[in-house]
């Protein structure tokens, strides 16, 4: 049973950072269609632009509670402005172009960010301070470690706080409104190309706060972090039925629960294949995916 | 015009992002700028004297220059770097006008590396020094043994890059049926406890390294509690070590293919809670072990060849090595020897002939920066292993299981 448990606890906590980057997928495919292969890259970046800021802050004497959340804000705040300038520079100029383009601009976007990280970075590991997160709280054989819970609580407040976002306010309100019609909700005055970026920037923010996570519980970054948990995040998005914020939150603690369970119960060399063995069967049964609604031919 | 305007902010945006990300970069010394020049450098070199490009010798270097390996791989061009500036120094080689290395990147993908392998021998270079993962290795040497080009590993510790009867294959490091025998006498005999846990991440150098260490524990009366294998690149043990917690093993057993992977495996074994006494193995070996797992590597166990830094050899690679490329890494001095071994070969043979360089090698015994070189006829050099421990954040000697004694 404590066995179960600690698995339990393990899931959840990688199936929340997950989450965090499907919704970058879900939400840009929810508006533009586009499957941003970029995204990955976004996670990279926070969790250097995190290390960077953590290490400065700690050097001039910050205490560590005011210097995560500090780094936390600025690290989304720097991605999503990146998120923004990728937005402006490969995506938006090829709005009335054949989603295919879009798509291989994507790809193209994904490969600079990469390469760029590398050259400015190195090719080495980053460590990260993990002096400030160490420890945890022990219930017997069970260990539910202090950055598990700091990921716990933090990848909750954000999900709380997008749901407000896309659900309670205006800007919300524009989002869904331009995903359903961009072109009727132009001609009531919404700004689709702006709200657009800010969803990028949101997206790109979540997987930003997820990057510098990694960093803090795993304790490194290298500059090809982005790759595999931008794909399984993908497969969570798609799981959830891609477009779907709900979906995707969802999907992403499927993923995470079903990679930890396998491991633990199975054993961890074939821990992908049951993340994909459940995407495939959710698939077979479900094409739109958990949440997903059926796909008119004009968002397909 | 509008709009083109706000596409050059966003431009200029992203620009001034990266740079801002490569300034706050850290200014300790990387290797890796210095192993994208190098090549730059090297250019010139044949079209300066194109019709005397048979007067210049070249080193080939093979090793994952980018990538998860990429800490080692640089050390291992580097290793032979210095090699080649430590030879020049002494006059160079008769015959020779010039010395140069020529590193190309196996990636540890055995594609990668036939690939590069392939380039090497367009290049004409007579010997590779190289490459690092087995994996990589064993396709590679047999490219080059078609073409009869000299391969000396220095970090391919695999059985089988020397029991497949190729010529050319030299290895300047140990092999690992003598690596996990280091290991089970440590555990058997020094740390005297009879439970381990298995970790690998299936590359043919781990798992074939943690399926030696599995036989000998049963032979030996030690229990293995469980062998589990992770993926290369996997970032979250956290599932497996929830099982290590279980079976509660006295040792446990890390055969991962990286340093940064094994920081990872430690740094999340000690936040578990897990008390088992760590052991891990050569690849694990690296500086940045500690660099990246800091409080939580101290005291794990290693088992890695022994060098003795008191000798002149490494005092001669370590005053040519460091500052220019900073601390030598884990193959740094094997790579080194290697290169040496195969200039000195060279040297004594008076010609870069294959046969001749291999009769001049078999012959060769010399003390390197590494340990006292002596290629035997299957191109083994012999295995030195002992127990090194992390202390105070740094590899210490520990234990040496040929005379069961501490140091």
């Amino acid at each position: 049973m404590e066995y179960f448990i600690q698995q339990l606890i393990n899931g959840i906590t990688l199936g929340g950072v997950y989450a965090l980057v499907a919704l970058g997928y879900t939400m840009v495919y929810g508006i533009i269609q586009l499957i941003n292969f970029a995204h990955g890259e976004f996670f990279a970046a926070g969790g250097y632009m995190g290390v960077i800021l953590i290490s400065w802050l700690a050097a001039q004497g910050v205490p560590p509670t005011i210097c995560l959340v500090l780094s936390l804000g600025l690290t989304m705040g720097y991605c999503a402005l990146l998120a923004t300038a990728v937005e402006q520079v490969a995506y938006r100029p090829l709005r009335q172009s054949s989603r295919l383009s879009v798509l291989l601009s994507a790809l193209g976007m994904s490969i600079f960010l990469q390469n760029g990280l590398m050259l400015t970075q190195g090719v080495y590991d980053r460590a990260y301070p993990t002096e400030i997160t160490r420890g945890g709280l022990h219930f017997g054989m069970v260990t539910f470690s202090y950055m598990q819970i700091l990921i716990v609580a933090v990848t909750a407040i954000l999900l709380v706080g997008l749901n407000a976002l896309v659900f309670r306010t205006r800007i919300g309100k524009a989002m869904r409104a331009t995903a359903q019609d961009k072109t009727m909700s132009a001609l009531v005055g919404i700004n689709s190309g702006r709200i657009i970026s800010l969803t990028f920037a949101v997206g790109a923010g979540l997987a930003a706060a997820a990057g510098i996570m990694v960093g803090l519980y795993y304790g490194s970054v290298r500059y090809d972090m982005g790759f595999v948990p931008g794909i399984k995040a993908f497969a969570a998005a798609v799981l959830g039925g891609i477009g779907n914020i709900t979906g995707a939150m969802l999907g992403g603690f499927i993923i995470g629960m079903v990679e930890i369970m396998a491991a633990g119960y199975i054993s961890s060399e074939y821990k992908d294949v049951f993340a994909f063995i459940i995407l495939i069967a959710v698939l077979y049964f479900m094409p739109t995916g958990i949440m997903g609604e059926n796909v008119d031919d004009t968002r397909v | 015009m509008r709009q083109m305007k706000s596409t050059l902010l966003a431009l200029a945006l992203l620009c001034s992002a990266l740079l801002f990300a490569a300034g706050c970069s850290d200014n300790k010394p990387k290797e890796a700028p210095k192993a994208a020049e190098a090549p730059k450098t090297e250019a010139p070199a044949p079209a300066a004297a194109p019709a005397a490009a048979a007067d210049v010798l070249k080193v080939g270097t093979l090793s994952p220059l980018t990538g998860p390996y990429a800490a080692d791989g640089n050390d291992i061009a580097n290793g032979a770097r210095a090699a080649v500036e430590v030879i020049k120094d002494q006059g160079g080689i008769p015959g020779f006008k010039d010395i140069v290395v020529q590193a190309e990147d196996s990636n540890c993908d055995p594609r990668q590396a036939v690939a590069a392998a392939n380039k090497l021998i367009n290049e004409k270079v007579p010997v590779v020094v190289g490459a690092y993962c087995s994996s990589a290795t064993i396709p590679a040497s047999e490219v080059l043994a078609e073409a009869k080009i000299v391969m000396i590993t220095p970090a391919s510790t695999n059985e089988k890059v020397t029991e497949r009867g190729l010529k050319y294959m030299f290895r300047t490091c140990g092999r690992d049926d003598d690596q996990s025998k280091a290991a089970i006498s440590f555990i058997k005999n020094q740390l005297k406890v009879d439970t381990v846990f298995i970790v690998d991440d299936k590359t043919t150098y781990s798992q074939g390294l943690a399926d030696n260490l599995e036989k000998l524990a049963g032979a030996q009366g030690v229990k293995v509690l469980g062998h589990e294998h992770v993926n290369q690149g996997d970032k979250d043990f956290s599932a497996v070590l929830t099982q290590v917690k279980a079976a509660n093993p006295a040792v446990f057993y890390v055969s991962l293919q990286n340093s940064a992977s094994g920081a990872l495996m430690f740094i999340q074994a000690k936040r578990m809670g897990i008390t088992a006494k760590l052991l891990a193995q050569d690849a694990v070996y690296h500086p940045q072990l500690m660099e990246i797992a800091k409080a939580d590597a101290e005291g794990a166990f290693l088992t890695f060849g022994y060098t003795d830094k008191e000798t002149p050899a490494y005092k001669a690679f370590y005053a040519k090595y460091q500052p220019k490329y900073g601390e030598p890494g884990a193959y740094s001095t094997y790579a080194y020897d290697s290169a040496m071994a195969y200039l000195m070969a060279v040297k004594a043979a008076g010609s870069t002939d294959p046969d001749k360089v291999r009769a001049a090698l078999l012959s060769l015994e010399f003390q390197g920066a590494s340990k006292k070189i002596d290629y035997l006829e299957n191109g083994d050099s012999g295995s030195n292993y002992i127990i090194q421990m992390v202390k105070d954040g740094k590899f210490t000697n520990y234990w040496n299981p040929e005379t069961g004694t501490l140091y």
